[in-house]
């Protein structure tokens, strides 16, 4: 058949078709020098302070900026993990603590420059601590746990010396410090950006970088890509964190299913973001290297509000924690990819030592669950809801119909809530929800950090929104307390309280899935979660 | 000529005129809606470790939402007259720009689709109406019934499995072009015509590489709707009595089918490709996902799984925009096509 008007459409059908043929190996030899990341989310700002700013934001400040100290790393069961009680120096040479730790004295690097090229002094560093305790950013809430309040805690010694004082020996002054807020800006260019307004210049920060990180932002286009590039003047990695790559792209890949193609293909070179189900068969194809570390200082929970009836009654909780059926749970929703938090054995029916977050002695066992029914006076159960956010949905919904099926045999009827996110989030901080499945993080994580954050207090965090005197005097105490063997002591008493109150359930600690090309070496798990692109290096 | 042309200019001014309010409506009515769900931005996006009450009072604040309803609308409307759309939380950019960057990969690849979508469609529609009812026609009835059954991200997934994945002929599915091709100034936002005014071809190349699958994945869905329409009235354009005369006369097959058939019966498939366009605009979100394409969609959805208020509503307002224009353009060419309408 002839369709003599329709030529052209054939003939770019044609050029259609030959384009797609056509591949271009280009740029082969700066490929080897440039790590092309993806994730699932995006940077949405250069400063992470800026309220809403994302985790992926997080991860690209750690190279962007320095801070005054790093967190040292270690090995955990052979993988490299992020050590909270190694703090090495960044854009200090050296710090000491007096002996009654109420003062540390950061003495800085004398051959330290920002971008730009000028000297970073103690103004520098005054200037931007001052910033994170007093502008309306989110550094704030942080350094307050580091008993970092004021502005007059911290004061210039000499260009290149700073102390900060502490009101009580905080032992998480220093590690606080190491944290994605407290970063060091360049405040002689910041401040010609400030406003009357804006004096601490947020608004420009969001969008601009002024600081002294191994790497310089090339081009920033929110919600799409960033790329940065190596500042050859930067010399502050340590002989375990030097800054390898020239340049780095952080891109956003929505889809999972196609970032786990990305990395198969070797067209990406990390991702730690992938579907557990992807991990499980690119691991099994043997073709990459797959890092799993259990994301240590992560918890996730079944939460229950323990204000609410029937939750209030501590009966129906611990009937709630013999019913769930956990190891079926942690195959279908993590493929058992994680830390598991249930099925330990306490000989004694004591804890086994005073770390947070703890296994506990649970496991599914019905009978028990319906005496503990019996004696909260609920024999014939009751009806309730379990709500879980979409954005979880890969890992809570085949929780939540497994809690179902197991709970409708002790006879608690569910309902199962799939919420959007932002609605999930506002009803946990209006207490809203009876039972529900979340998270936490935290990025310092010690016993009485936990504790403090998670337990206590009626704030968003405190997920079971429990209220025990005991349980919150114990760590508060715990935080100030500088002999070891009483601060073990002290968590084995708040672990011994959670058991037997039961507020909520933590399941698991689910892995970080590192999956990157077998040519990347150096990974480490970082308590911001991100990769930190100055410890990956090319073989 | 010229005063056809001015009859039509007043007429599509007065069109634009009385679409005003209608726009107006939407505009109110998304900014009610969007306060109407439940779910506190502010709450979502004080999601950092340890951000409390104080966070979220300051970003209700930042977000101007510690003003009441009423109050919140007229300062929405106010910005909105000065060209200000807000400002997202999401990406921490000015919504307009945010917009005016995204709005160009969309319409490139929904043009792009359309067109793939079209050079399929009409010749498939034409071949089976030449021939209802036999193999060819069942054959098309077929392809048309397999492109609407499977969803677009799910032709889009198989299509990168396929071709990028199994075979490796396409570039990999991230976004408009190859990151390490740097791009050409931006002129109109469509990279495939940037690069070519920049005189950039292997840039171009890049581009239309990256262009083709999610494009195709798009047009698949849409074939269907466009073929039906095109055999349908290519069956009572080949019925009808011009066509008989003019078989009767003895003129070429070619003549009769394309010259005589296929124009009369081509209006309704451009009214179709209209409304297909701007359907295809805001519903190939799914296309923009698995395709990392940074189109307005992705962006508007986004925005509504984390109740960012500024995004969604200026999304809205756009769309409304763009399907105002869009009939409007059906309309004037409707009534230069054909004089006899009258779109009063």
């Amino acid at each position: 058949m002839r369709f003599v008007s329709f030529r052209p459409a054939a003939c770019v059908a044609a050029s259609a078709a030959l384009l797609l043929l056509a591949t271009a190996p280009s740029q082969a030899q700066t490929r080897a020098e440039t790590l092309r990341y993806v994730t699932g989310a995006s940077v949405n700002t250069l400063d992470p302070n800026i309220p809403g700013a994302t985790r992926e934001s997080f991860g690209l400040s750690m190279s962007t900026y320095d801070r005054l100290v790093a967190f040292g790393r270690k090995q955990l069961n052979g993988k490299w993990v992020f050590d909270l009680d190694k703090i090495t120096g960044e854009l200090a040479e050296s710090y000491d603590v007096s002996p009654d730790a109420l003062k540390i004295t950061f003495h800085l690097r004398k051959d330290a420059k920002f971008q730009d090229g000028s000297p970073v002094t103690a103004e520098d560093v005054k200037w931007s601590l001052d910033r994170c305790v007093t502008a309306p950013i989110l550094g704030k809430a942080q350094l307050l746990t580091g008993s970092l309040t004021s502005a007059d805690q911290f004061k210039v010694i000499d260009p290149l010396t700073i102390e900060v004082t502490l009101p009580k020996p905080d032992k998480l002054a220093l590690p606080n410090l190491a944290t994605v807020y407290p970063m060091i800006i360049n405040s002689k260019v910041a401040k010609e950006h400030a406003t009357a307004d804006d004096p601490w210049a947020t608004a420009w920060l969001k969008e601009h970088t002024a600081g002294s990180g191994a790497y310089v932002v090339e081009t920033f286009k929110p919600g799409e890509q960033v790329i940065i590039k190596r500042d050859e003047a930067w010399n502050r990695g340590s002989p375990d964190k030097p800054a390898f790559f020239k340049r780095v792209i952080v891109q956003s890949v929505p889809e999972p299913a196609t970032r786990a193609n990305l990395v198969e293909r070797g067209d990406a070179d990390i991702v730690v973001d992938l579907q557990a189900s992807d991990v499980q068969s690119l691991e099994a194809k043997g073709k990459l290297k797959v890092v799993s570390t259990p994301q240590y200082n992560a918890i996730t929970f079944v939460s229950m509000n323990n204000q609410i009836p029937p939750f209030d009654n501590v009966n129906v909780r611990r009937a709630i924690a013999f019913a769930l059926p956990y190891d079926d749970m942690f195959k279908a929703a993590l493929f058992g990819r994680g830390a598991p938090l249930f099925g330990a054995s306490w000989p004694d029916g004591k804890p086994l030592n005073g770390i947070y977050p703890f296994q506990a002695p649970v496991k599914i066992d019905l009978e028990k669950a319906r005496e503990y029914l019996k004696a909260a006076g609920l024999p014939e159960g009751f009806s309730t809801t379990f709500s879980f956010n979409v954005g979880q949905a890969s890992t809570a919904e085949p929780m939540a119909a497994l809690v179902k099926e197991s709970l409708a045999k002790i006879g608690i009827k569910v309902d199962i809530q799939k919420l959007p996110d932002a609605q999930m989030s506002t009803q946990i901080n209006e207490k809203k929800l009876p039972l529900f499945t979340e998270g936490i993080v935290a990025w310092l994580p010690s016993t009485d950090y936990f504790y403090r954050n998670f337990y206590t207090g009626n704030q968003r965090w405190n997920y079971s929104s429990t209220n025990n005197p005991e349980l919150a005097a114990i760590a508060q105490e715990a935080r100030f307390e500088l002999d070891k063997a009483k601060y073990e002591e002290d968590g084995r008493k708040l672990n011994a309280i959670h058991f037997s109150e039961m507020p909520q359930i933590p399941l698991w600690q689910p892995n970080q899935d590192a999956v990157m090309a077998p040519s990347i070496e150096g990974y480490t798990y970082e308590f911001h979660r991100q990769v930190d692109y100055r410890d990956v290096s090319r073989k | 000529m010229t005063s056809g042309l001015g009859t039509t200019m007043v007429r599509a001014g007065r069109r634009l005129l009385s679409s005003l309010p209608a726009l107006f409506g939407v505009l109110v009515f998304t900014f009610l809606l969007m306060r109407v769900l439940p779910g506190d931005p502010a709450v979502f996006f004080a999601s950092g470790p340890n951000a409390g009450k104080e966070e979220i009072e300051q970003i209700r604040k930042q977000m101007g939402l510690n003003r009441s309803v009423p109050e919140q609308l007229v300062y929405y409307l106010s910005d909105i007259g000065q060209g200000n759309l807000g400002r997202s939380m999401m990406t921490g950019q000015p919504v307009l720009k945010d917009l005016r960057e995204r709005l160009p990969a969309s319409l490139e690849l929904t043009f792009t689709a359309l067109l793939i979508a079209l050079i399929a469609a009409v010749p498939l529609g034409v071949v089976a109406a030449l021939r209802p009812g036999s193999l060819v026609d069942h054959g098309v009835r077929l392809f048309c019934a397999l492109g609407v059954c499977v969803p677009t991200f799910v032709s889009g997934l198989l299509l990168i499995y396929v071709f990028y994945y199994l075979l490796g002929l396409a570039p990999d599915p991230t976004g408009r072009v190859d990151v390490f091709t740097s791009l050409p100034p931006q002129r109109t936002g469509f990279l495939s015509i940037d690069f070519l005014l920049a005189g950039d071809v292997e840039g171009w190349w890049a581009a239309c590489k990256q262009l083709i699958l999610p494009a195709v994945s798009m047009a698949l869905f849409v074939i269907a709707p466009l073929a039906r329409i095109t055999r349908a009235s290519m069956l009572v354009s080949l019925g009808s009595d011009f066509v008989r005369t003019a078989r009767s006369v003895g003129l070429s097959w070619h003549k009769v089918v394309i010259t005589y058939a296929l124009r009369n019966a081509i209006l309704p498939v451009i009214t179709i490709a209209g409304i297909v366009f701007s359907t295809m605009l805001g519903a190939n979100v799914l296309v923009e996902k698995v395709f990392s394409w940074p189109g307005v969609a992705s962006y508007a959805l986004d925005a509504l799984l984390s109740s960012d208020y500024a995004p969604v509503q200026g999304f809205v307002l756009l769309m409304a925009s763009l399907f105002v224009l869009v009939n409007l353009v059906v309309d004037v060419c409707y009534g230069i096509a054909d004089p006899r309408v009258s779109i009063e």
